[in-house]
């Protein structure tokens, strides 16, 4: 029997081999094709000529997308609302998270009930009075105002997130702590902080990501050049009349490459912040 | 709760020497009640203002005639009785199921298939787990733009492929031919979203002793019938967890629905952001309509995130 449960474990490692290459293959293909065509003249995008591999490649596309588009402000638009909004979210969800995980008064367990209901309800359903109310407080068009707007979906996670790690944080450390005369605040921020570094590192990774590829705010909220950010800058760029492929592609991979770069750094720490209850779908 | 109770303990005899206002201060600070209050005032005003307070407006634009920056009319229900007596409302009801359930369920799948080959042991497999992994990581924009261009009529990937191999005469409209649109952009929402199953379901896996299928081995268990009686129902929790978010995550998202097809073509790939997108800020900036659309879509959301709220706050130990 032991012989025959040998047998299927090997045929099961030789399909996994199988299933493995087919699943890499399908991730792949997508970013060859988008890193390929940023790396193409035009000759080789489209028609006739065009190719699969590019046969004379070229860093044309960077170069126009640097010389011929607002692209360099787009990237700072995102690089100061995602940095504003990830240190706004992260004092606001400390302090939140260290009150309900360790200090006790009536209505905590209601309003760490309330956070996560927050975080749960989808922007799709909020973004139209969001947009009237932005209009109203003349936030449309403004950095500051993007800023503002992402906290209301940053702030209920990163609460949630931290609330956890705080919790597993041992209370006598903290005792101790004030027993020695640490207050409850210097107590969070020379005993608990420390000790929750890991948590602190997941939760900026989430709400600086967050900022950098958030969409539907960013292009309800922004009409003009001014204050838009990567992702609406590239949509508006495909949305022009003309398709030009190559810039946008070129445009594509240098907006993608932070999230990724962050992720593959941060992996280990991410992926089990993200277990510990899951963020996007 | 255990965790929370303060050992209120005498202040050190140092601290007795502060002066009355110092003395005022400490005692503030060491008052759970109020420190508690203090410490998630910015919490709770982020709450309200960008979530509870737009939601609340959002119900009352409902029952109004109104367009940015006007005040609204009241209508009554009318705007509701409107969108239940169109065609392209109940379509859009249609879409948005069968996107989402399509959508999940081939994630899923596939997630599950990703976590248990990446469970087993093989030569470099931490390398192709990062890589995998990476869909999710890249902006959802950013991919869908990609696969724009993979689609392409006339010179994307897979015409371009399809024609070298002479399995095609004419180029494939994959976005705008009606009986494909849908199906590729599920194609697009499931490559960008089968790494977060496959994440969650490895973690559920790893986490599983391996006590247990060695115990199975021993009884004569086939891998199959361990797979069944282990495997699945340790998963359980977390195949609950990951397709309810997804779920609600998957039905509101908007961006591959907007940048993909636009809702065409003739509204086959209208899902209910879109047509609320469409109809709050299109053309004719009709508020009330658009949060209609979203709010028709709540009650059934709302199950999920109750669901989830709980199993969330469980998990915290709440």
């Amino acid at each position: 029997m032991a012989l025959r449960v040998t047998t299927q474990r090997r045929v099961l490692q030789g399909l996994g081999n199988g299933v493995l290459v087919l699943m890499l293959l399908w991730t792949a293909i997508p970013f060859y094709w988008m890193i390929a065509t940023s790396l193409k003249h035009d000759k080789e995008i489209y028609g006739y000529e065009a190719t699969l591999i590019p046969e004379r490649p070229t860093l044309a596309n960077y170069a126009t997308v640097f010389r011929e588009t607002p692209y360099m402000l787009y990237l700072r638009n995102s690089v100061a609302v995602a940095v504003g909004s990830t240190v706004l979210s992260m004092i606001i969800a400390v302090l939140g998270a260290y009150a309900i995980a360790r200090l006790d008064f009536p209505g905590r367990a209601l309003l760490a009930r309330g956070l996560v209901f927050t975080y749960l309800v989808p922007t799709s359903l909020l973004f139209i009075p969001m947009f009237a109310m932005m209009s109203m407080l003349r936030l449309t068009d403004s950095l500051y105002g993007l800023t503002i707007a992402y906290l209301g979906f940053d702030v209920p996670f990163c609460t949630w997130l931290l609330m956890g790690y705080f919790k597993s944080v041992p209370v006598e450390l903290e005792e101790a702590a004030r027993v020695d005369g640490c207050n409850r605040v210097s107590a969070l921020v020379r005993v608990v902080l420390p000790m929750s570094l890991p948590a602190l590192v997941v939760v900026t990774f989430f709400s600086f990501t967050h900022a950098w590829n958030e969409f539907l705010y960013a292009h309800v909220f922004t009409s003009t050049t001014s204050a838009r950010t990567v992702t609406t800058g590239l949509v508006n760029f495909m949305s022009q009349d003309v398709f030009f492929w190559g810039p946008l592609m070129a445009s594509t991979v240098m907006s993608a490459l932070p999230p990724v770069l962050m992720f593959l750094v941060f992996q280990r720490w991410v992926v089990k912040g993200l277990t510990l209850g899951g963020v996007k779908g | 709760m255990a965790t929370s109770t303060t050992v209120s303990l005498p202040l050190p005899s140092s601290r007795r020497r502060l002066g009355w206002r110092g003395e005022r201060i400490q005692r503030f600070l060491t008052h759970d009640r109020t420190l508690g209050y203090l410490f998630l005032f910015p919490a709770i005003l982020v709450i309200v203002g960008l979530v509870a307070y737009p939601f609340a407006s959002a119900i009352v634009m409902t029952f109004q005639e109104k367009t940015a920056g006007a005040p609204g009319r009241f209508i009554g229900l009318d705007n509701y009785r409107e969108l239940f007596s169109s065609e392209q409302f109940l379509r859009t009801v249609f879409n948005t199921f069968i996107y989402t359930a399509v959508g999940v369920g081939l994630k899923f799948f596939l997630g599950l298939s990703m976590a248990l080959v990446l469970n087993q042991e093989r030569f470099c497999n931490n390398l192709f787990r990062s890589f995998l992994l990476v869909p999710w990581a890249i902006p959802t924009v950013m991919s869908a733009l990609n696969w724009r261009w993979i689609f392409d009529d006339a010179s994307g990937l897979i015409n371009n492929i399809l024609v070298r191999l002479n399995l095609i005469e004419e180029t494939i409209s994959w976005l705008s031919n009606p009986h494909l649109a849908m199906l590729s952009v599920v194609a697009v929402v499931v490559w960008q979203g089968t790494p977060f199953f496959t994440m969650s379901f490895l973690a559920g896996l790893q986490a599983i002793p391996k006590e247990l299928y060695e115990a199975a081995e021993i009884d004569g268990a086939s891998v199959l019938q361990q797979f069944k009686h282990i495997t699945l129902p340790r998963l359980q929790p977390i195949f609950i967890t990951a397709v309810m978010l997804s779920a609600i995550l998957t039905s509101a998202a908007i961006q591959f629905v907007l940048i993909l097809t636009n809702g065409g073509p003739a509204d086959r790939t209208m899902i209910f952001s879109v047509l609320s997108y469409h109809l709050a800020l299109g053309g004719a900036q009709r508020l009330g309509m658009g949060a209609a659309v979203s709010l028709i879509f709540f009650p059934i959301l709302v199950v999920f995130i109750v669901f989830l709220t709980r199993r969330m706050l469980r998990e915290k130990g709440e």
